[in-house]
């Protein structure tokens, strides 16, 4: 493990400051390990993760989860940035910059430089392939990121645009205004439009699988046949990755002999566990 | 008509027709007059048949409030104050500026992309990173840098409500002293803005003595600027935006993006 930080420069920024564009290749250097999962829209990808983060969990491994979108810090801007159909192509990839650059500092850097497994639900691959997508420049979006630290394994669930749009559908969700591409005017229809700003999204990630290597699922195999492969692939990478003793607060009670009926319902099923 | 140029690649969603209007920036650390001064060149400009608006950091409808909102807490990293603010000077850059710009007007920016460099430089951002992500900035027709040293600014903060957080590097500086970190974070951020002054060929003006000094200054270096835009015939600009059209225009929505 490193020697932890002690100039007063936030360590995100010294990440930066230090290596300049290539920050992510640190990541290597850092003890934890960083599992992320990509794909448009109904891919699966979301379910997957939460499989395996479920699974890892059950054996015994600390794991951290962020979500895309999440920060406490920006969110609140990003909802209303959408509900009042604010963002263009440019400042949508901005505040989900921000966004992200947020949950790295604060999230995902810390739980790495720990030790800690850290899963996340989309990653700066999401950024690439919709502001892509909408015309942003694909350089510049590169150098934009240049502070994420690299994943471990970047897992790329592929899905023909006629399966997601399936699922969507069956899952009786509508479109969101941005998630169907409806601010770049594709179609006046947010279906078509949604088929159209997909589609191009998956023409982006097809180009992100060869130049970043990501690790391609065939997202229309089976459930249970896709998460065993992913616990396949992510197995060699967990050895001395930090675990959490789950029983501690069983013990204590067991040998103070008592019952714990002052704990929460939430702490004391835990301890039972 | 200047040639409309940015630093880096076009971004998505600017016009590709004419923007005949000037766009004048005001940069400089906080205290040093720039809102004064700007307040100043509104009304000459104005005076001399010119339509403005101004502009200035977190007035965008779409990341103002937020920029605040996120300052308020204790857990934000530079990168992503940076981030927000490079949020709110696009949004302000593509809603603001370049339609004021496409209708013949002088944009007046109290702040631009400068500010935002120095501010992140001295808190340990990569200056290659920031050139990066601000090389969507549109360049200016002219960048006055209003410089100052710190012995003149001091009496200026003091009088105008004394040692901020922010703009005493408080969020990074971890000395207990604020005026010490006043001082320490400020000769820094001068040292960044006169660096860069330099590499970016700005316009640097003196900014100690009274108001009415640095304000002729102002104007002597922006006179030549102006005579040139109103020589230019109004068929470089699009037929539609008739220089009427543009005032009745404006106030709205310069009100409309206000902040609250």
């Amino acid at each position: 493990m490193p020697p932890l930080p002690t100039r007063s420069v936030p360590r995100t920024a010294e990440l930066l400051a230090t290596h300049d564009v290539q920050a992510g290749r640190r990541a290597h250097d850092l003890p934890g390990k960083l599992f992320i999962v990509e794909g448009i829209d109904g891919s699966g990808k979301s379910t997957q993760l939460d499989l395996l983060h479920k699974y890892l969990v059950s054996e015994g491994y600390l794991v951290v989860f962020s979500e895309w979108n999440s920060s406490p810090i920006v969110k609140q801007t990003t909802r209303r940035g959408k509900r009042l159909h604010l963002l263009s192509p440019m400042s949508f990839s901005l505040i989900h910059a921000a966004d992200f650059a947020s949950r790295v500092h604060a999230q995902i850097l810390p739980a790495l430089q720990a030790g800690a497994i850290v899963l996340a639900d989309r990653y700066v691959y999401t950024a690439y392939a919709r502001d892509a997508a909408r015309g942003v420049n694909r350089r510049w979006l590169r150098k934009l990121y240049a502070f994420a630290p690299q994943p471990t394994l970047a897992f790329y669930f592929d899905v023909p645009l006629d399966v997601a749009i399936q699922r969507i559908t069956n899952r009786g969700e509508s479109t969101k205004f941005y998630e169907a591409g409806m601010d770049l005017n594709l179609s006046p229809d947010p279906w078509t439009s949604f088929r159209l700003f997909q589609g191009r999204i998956r023409r982006e990630y097809e180009r992100l699988v060869p130049e970043f290597g990501l690790t391609r699922i065939d997202a229309t195999d089976a459930l249970v046949r896709q998460q065993q492969l992913v616990r396949s692939m992510v197995a060699p990478h967990l050895e001395g990755a930090m675990k959490v003793d789950r029983n501690a607060l069983g013990n204590a009670l067991w040998a103070a002999g008592l019952q714990g009926r002052y704990l929460s319902q939430s702490m004391r099923e835990e301890a039972e566990a | 008509m200047t040639a409309r140029r940015f630093y880096g690649a076009r971004p998505p969603g600017i016009t590709t027709e004419p923007l005949p209007g000037r766009l004048i920036v005001l940069e400089g650390v906080d205290g040093v007059g720039r809102s004064t001064q700007i307040a100043l060149l509104q009304e000459w400009l104005e005076h001399r048949g010119f339509a403005v608006i101004q502009t200035g950091l977190t007035r965008s409808m779409v990341a103002g409030r937020g920029i605040q909102r996120a300052k308020r807490g204790n857990t934000l990293d530079p990168i992503t104050l940076n981030l927000l603010y490079a949020t709110d000077f696009w949004d302000r850059l593509e809603r603001q500026i370049v339609p004021a710009l496409h209708a013949g007007m002088v944009a007046l920016a109290d702040r631009y992309i400068f500010s935002l460099i120095a501010r992140a430089r001295v808190r340990g951002l990569s200056g290659r990173w920031l050139r990066d992500l601000y090389d969507f900035a549109l360049v200016p027709d002219r960048v006055i840098y209003l410089d100052i040293d710190v012995e003149q600014l001091l009496p200026r903060v003091l009088a105008g409500g004394g040692f901020d957080y922010w703009e005493s590097g408080q969020d990074y500086l971890r000395d207990p002293n604020l005026y010490q970190n006043f001082i320490h974070y400020q000769e820094a951020l001068l040292k960044e803005f006169r660096r860069l002054a330099r590499a970016n060929r700005l316009t640097t003006i003196d900014a100690r003595g009274s108001v009415s000094q640095v304000f002729t200054r102002l104007k002597s270096e922006l006179e030549g600027m102006l005579d040139d835009m109103a020589a230019e015939p109004l068929a470089t600009g699009p037929a539609l935006v008739l220089p009427s059209a543009a005032r009745s225009q404006a106030p709205q929505r310069l009100r409309r993006e206000q902040p609250v």
